[in-house]
This record gives structure tokens, sequence and C-alpha cells, in this order.
């Protein structure tokens, strides 16, 4: 028996919000409190831990990562924090098996490099097999992935998307699927978003999650494998979906 | 060959006539046919036959024009600053339907034009949405510029609050010295761009801790020193971003106001009093929004030089715009109409109904057409949670009624089924709601035109060119 020696308590779920007062330009709580709240209903005790400028504190005792999109200038302060300050702990804790959902700025910041339309480089962290050039055309609009996830019921993804960054893949990172609607990572190879080990980036807010619950189980019962969870008790998603619903049905009649 | 002077101006005002001619007749046929009030159409067939028609009827206003820009609370702004200029005896042109962008304000200058193509008039009082500003400054060179704020608003059409910033910086720093800019001292981006004009603007602000928070609201904007990048250190928080606010390192904080509203007193959405410049004021509006939208009417109307105690008995009977906070009956109801369409407005209005009116019965419509913004996803930055405990009815409405049925499940508050027809989700807020008691809509811009056009078809209300 060896009880005594299990991680922390096996059942609280914590949620560590990076720059929560910098990067959460697209209502990106919404992703935040829909982890909380979906781990909430399952008698979990459901943590939010901010992670603001300057400090690393509690980063091992994370379970999921959330990593927003900021204005340009709150993006250059976060940058700087990123390196001095949460790289090593944050990939310490994904090597762990914690998870990640970075949303366009995080998910550029996450990357090798973000490279103007003048051609100078803004170096990421390159925890992700990603690169971003600046586009000319803003992508604004309504999105709709089919994703290349096994375990996802309904395999679709919906959301809203605002971004000029172009993304491409290298050969580390795979699409986390493909676009039906919008313009994904670049706009020319039909792919969206990506995954690599734990980490999810994507250019999908909206938010992303509350109408795409399948996807944030997916997130927390990823982290939580190490912790000896397999599945995840269900909940009633019908208001959730009725919303997803909606989008796809509107995709129907959208071209863009 | 070129053309004479004489005859230049010959043909200018000959095409400002027929620019004059075609845009009126646009009015009357798009509100015979009724299409809506012609509050923008006569202003885009007007200004294609003479771009310059704007700049020409601007400069045949008596005194001059004002304008007022910023994300929250134009439209009552400019209708209180109407308001007192017309009780002073004024005669005054404005775009009062909230038609913000140039061609409204065109279209508004063309209803009041001669048909021979003179505007008649003694001033010219314009809403102009923030991303107009810099051809709206050049066109109709505005005597007095006021900015309100600066909050996030409808990202997928402006872009970042950024970018609207530097659009507001550049018309303020392309207008003369001695046209007088008007801006709000407590909002710190817009408190950046007034530091950096030569010439010191006239600043405006809150001083009363009584009616403020200590702790910004999630939705906050412009929380880092522009000079040092550190977050600012608020001592008072107003409304969304804007209170007393100061850099921990001292590069920066909230100049002095040389106008202030002291001593606020909120009575829910009925009514506010306040001491502004040593005047006492008591004004049929609610919220702390409008205890802003006030003092800076008041201070425009301070520096046309209007008398303290003149403003202060006509505001006494003011009335807010159409759907900006109406109130109609229905079958023993009391209706609420407040227009709700970002997160620093949401909140204050969410404050006012649950806080000081005591609300109950709800109904929150959320539309994505363009002049909402197409993306929803700031309903997330909205505090709904505030519902939460004292909200018994709670009705999800609009084209993005699913969308705010999922927000509402995941702030804890009990809602009805979403209902995307405005007429049923109308049936069903009346026949969940006591006899007696009062519901308030809280809607975005389309969201509130469809629910009033609901509201006209059942005679409930009277069409909004009317009002």
């Amino acid at each position: 028996m060896n009880t005594t020696k299990m991680p922390r308590s096996s059942h609280t779920f914590t949620v560590g919000w990076l720059y929560p007062d910098l990067m959460n330009i697209y209502g990106d709580r919404g992703n935040i409190l829909t982890l909380l709240k979906r781990a909430e209903w399952r008698g979990y005790e459901a943590k939010l831990v901010e992670l603001g400028r300057g400090t690393v504190n509690q980063m091992d005792e994370v379970d999921v990562f959330f990593f927003g999109g900021g204005q340009d200038r709150e993006q250059a302060l976060v940058y700087e924090d990123l390196l001095e300050f949460k790289q090593p702990p944050l990939e310490r804790a994904v090597n762990s098996g914690a998870g990640v959902l970075a949303v366009c700025g995080g998910y550029q910041l996450l990357g090798h490099y973000y490279q103007t339309a003048e051609g100078e480089r803004f170096p990421g962290i390159g925890m992700i097999d990603v690169r971003t050039e600046a586009g000319k055309k803003r992508f604004i609009g309504d999105v709709v992935v089919d994703a290349d996830i096994d375990t996802l019921n309904p395999k679709t993804l919906v959301g809203f998307e605002n971004h000029s960054g172009r993304t491409f893949l290298g050969p580390k990172a795979r699409p986390l699927g493909k676009v039906r609607l919008g313009n994904g990572n670049n706009g020319s190879d039909k792919t969206e978003g990506c995954l690599q080990g734990t980490v999810l980036g994507t250019y999908l807010h909206g938010s992303l999650l509350p109408k795409n619950p399948h996807l944030a189980d997916y997130l927390i019962r990823s982290a939580l494998i190490r912790r000896g969870v397999d599945e995840l008790s269900p909940l009633d998603d019908a208001v959730e979906m009725a919303a997803h619903e909606r989008i796809l049905q509107r995709a129907q009649h959208q071209h863009r | 060959m070129s053309s004479t002077p004489s005859r230049r101006n010959r043909k200018s005002a000959a095409r400002k006539t027929a620019a004059v001619l075609a845009g009126k007749a646009t009015g009357a046929l798009s509100r015979a046919t009724r299409r809506g009030g012609g509050t923008t159409l006569p202003g885009d067939v007007a200004r294609a036959i003479d771009p310059k028609i704007l700049t020409k009827l601007a400069a045949d206003l008596t005194y001059g024009s004002i304008v007022i820009t910023g994300t929250n609370g134009k439209t009552t702004t400019a209708r209180l600053i109407s308001y007192l200029l017309e009780g002073a005896g004024h005669r005054v042109v404005s775009n009062r339907a909230g038609a913000n962008l140039i061609f409204g304000a065109t279209a508004a200058a063309l209803n009041e034009a001669a048909p021979t193509g003179t505007l008649r008039a003694d001033w010219g009082v314009f809403e102009i949405d923030e991303a107009s500003l810099p051809k709206a400054v050049e066109e109709i060179k505005p005597k007095i510029t006021l900015v309100l704020n600066l909050f996030r608003d409808q990202l997928d059409r402006y872009g970042e609050l950024e970018s609207i910033a530097k659009k507001i910086e550049q018309a303020l720093a392309a207008m003369p010295d001695e046209a007088v800019k008007i801006l709000n001292a407590d909002d710190p981006r817009v408190a950046e761009i007034g530091l950096g004009l030569p010439a010191t603007p006239l600043w405006f602000g809150l001083d009363d801790a009584s009616v403020a928070a200590t702790e910004l609201p999630h939705a906050a904007d412009a929380r880092t020193c522009p000079r040092c990048g550190a977050s600012l250190i608020f001592t008072a928080v107003y409304v969304g971003h804007d209170g007393n606010y100061h850099c921990p390192n001292n590069d920066f904080a909230r100049p002095t106001p040389t106008m202030t509203a002291r001593n606020i007193k909120l009575d829910g959405f009925d009514r506010f009093a306040a001491t502004i410049d040593h005047q006492r004021l008591e004004v049929p509006l609610g919220g702390l929004y409008n205890t802003y939208n006030v003092l800076a009417a008041f201070a425009v109307a301070k520096s046309l030089g209007l008398e303290s105690d003149y403003i202060a008995e006509r505001l006494k009977d003011f009335s807010a715009a159409f759907g900006r906070q109406e109130r109609l009956e229905f079958r023993g109801r009391h209706l609420n109409l407040v227009l709700s369409k970002n997160p620093a407005g949401f909140n204050e209005t969410l404050r006012t109904a649950v806080e000081l009116a005591k609300g109950t019965s709800f109904l929150i419509a959320l539309n994505d057409r363009k002049a909402d913004g197409t993306d929803v996803s700031w309903i997330w930055d909205v505090d709904f949670e505030q519902l939460k405990g004292s909200a018994t009815v709670v009705v999800p409405a609009g084209t993005r009624a699913h969308d705010l049925a999922v927000r509402l499940k995941y702030a804890g508050v009990p809602a009805a089924q979403p209902e995307i027809d405005p007429g049923k989700a109308l049936d069903l807020l009346i026949k969940m709601t006591n006899d007696g008691d009062t519901a308030h809509l809280l809607c975005t811009y389309t969201a509130m035109l469809d629910l009033r056009a609901e509201l006209v078809r059942r005679g409930w209300a009277k069409p909004y060119w009317e009002t």
C-alpha cells in the first residue's frame, strides 16, 4: 500500500492561466471557465492559478495551461517574461504530462518564430514545431474544423478566427484538423491548429471550449491520464451542443 | 484650359445643390417605403454626387460643430449636448439615430438642409464612430472634439484597441491648437492620447470613492503603463478600466481633471444626482456610465458659454435616446430597454439592473450582424455571474441566443430556452414575468432594433425616427 505517495490530491484539477491580465483579448475566460466547471461538475476540486508577469508559483501543480491571445503591445511585454521566467517550468510540466491549450498569440509564441512583413523575426520559445509569418489579409470569421483526434466525438470543432499570421507546421507537429469553413493556420493548406504531445495550438476562439465541450473533455482527460484517470463521467451537454449545431447549420450557407 | 475661380465656385455650389436634392429624395423615399428612417443611405447618394458635401454643409453652420467619439455613451452624450443647445434657443443639426459613420453624419446634415442646398442651423452635433474620426474631423472641422472612453469593442470590425487609439491620436493631432479637445482623464488610454497633444486638453473625471470599486473587472483593457509597461495601480475603478490610476514607477498617472463629478447618488435606472463644477444636478438617467455622459456634456456646454444653473434646470427633464434606456408598458409589465453592446457597457447595465434597480426578470439579446460585431466571444468577458441568485427569469435571445445560453450556464445562472425569434422571445418574457414587475431587456445594437421593430409592430412603441 502506498496511498500516502499519491501525487497531491487525486481530486484536484488545476488550470494555469498564463498572463491573464495581458493575454485575454478574445473572451479567453470562456476557455478557463469551461475547463474549471467541467472538472467541478465531475467532483474535482477545480483550482485556477493565475500566472502573471514575474511569477512561477505552483506551475508544477498545473494540469492544463491556457495561453491566450493579446494585442501587439502586450505580446511584447509577455515575450520577455516568458523567456526569463516561465519557459523552464512550463517545459518541465509538459514533459511530465501537463496539457497546454494555446490560442492565437499564445500559439504563435510557443512556436519557433514570428516573422513580420518587413522580414524581422521575433523568436518564440520553440516548444512546438511551428513558424508564423505575417500575412497581408486578416482572416476574420466563423471556422468549422474536422478534427483529427480519434477519441473526439463529434469530430467537428467550431469557432471564430481573427488573425493575420500565417502558421506553418514542421514535421514534429501535426494538424489539429482540416478546415471545412474558414482559413485556419495559413489559408493555403487547409490545416488548422497543431498537436504536439500534450500541447494543442489553435487559431479558434469564440470562445473555443464552451461550444466544443468534447474538446474541453479531451484536454482534461489527457492531463489526468498521468494520475490514472481513464474515463471522465458523462455530462449533459445539450445546451453546449445546441450552440455547436447552430454554427454547423449556418456554415452550410456560408462561403468564405 | 482651367476654369476661372468664380466659375469653379458656381460649379461647386451647383454640385452641392444637386447632392442635397438627391440625398433628400433618397431619404423621403426610404421613409415612405418604410425601409427605416433614411438615416444613412441619403448620405451615400449625396457623397457620390459631391464628395465634399459634408465639408460644404458644415461650413454653412452659424457657429460650427461638436464631434463626440468613444466606445460607449456617444449617442446619449450627443443628445444631451443637442438638448442643452436647443433649450438655449439654438438650432441644432445632429445624427441622432446612432448612424455614426461619415454617411450618417452627411445624411443628418442633408436632412436639415434647404432644397437650395444651404444648411440653416447654428450648431452641428455629431457622434462619430472611433474608426471614422480622422475623416470626420477633416471634413467637419469641429470647434470641439470630445473623447469619452476607449473600451474593447467589436475586434472583428475595428481590429485591436491600439489601432483605434492610434486613429483618435492621429485625428486630434491633425486639428489646430485653437480647436477645443475635451478628454476623459479617468481612461488610461484616452489620457495617454491627451498627454501627447501639444496643448493641454480639458480633462474631466469622476471623484467619488463611494461609487468606486477597488478592483478592475476582468474585461479591463488598458492596464499597463504606456512608458514602462508596468501594471497600473488603481485606487478607484468606476466603469471598465476608467478610474484613478498611477504607474508604480511614477512614469504615468491620471491627469488631474478640471471638471469633476462628486457626491454621486445613484438611483437605479431612474436618476442620479451629482455635483459638477459646484453645481448640484439631478438627471433622470441611471447608472454610473450616464454620470460620465452628463459630466462630458456639462464640460462641453460650459465651454460653449452656457450657465451652470441653466444646465441643471434643463437636465431635470432629459429623456434618453430610443433603446438607450427606454421605458415601455405592456399588459401591466414595465419593460426597460437598455443598449448593452460590449463588456464594459454590459457590466455596468447589469450592475445597475441587479444592484440598484433590484431587477429579477431579464431578456438578453445578442446579435452578430455587422453593426453588433460578428465575433461574439466578448460575452465571456461580461460578468453575467452578477445575475446569479437574483434573477428569476432570464430569456436568452437574438441570432446568437444559443451562445448566450451556454454563457449563462457556465455563469451558474438558470436560463429559459434560447429564442432566436424576437417575437417569441418577447412572448416568453411576458409569460414568465409577473404582472406589475419590471423586465430589463439588455441588447446589442441590431438586437435592440429587432426587438423594437417587434414592439412597434405590436403597437407598444413608436418608430425610432419619431422618438
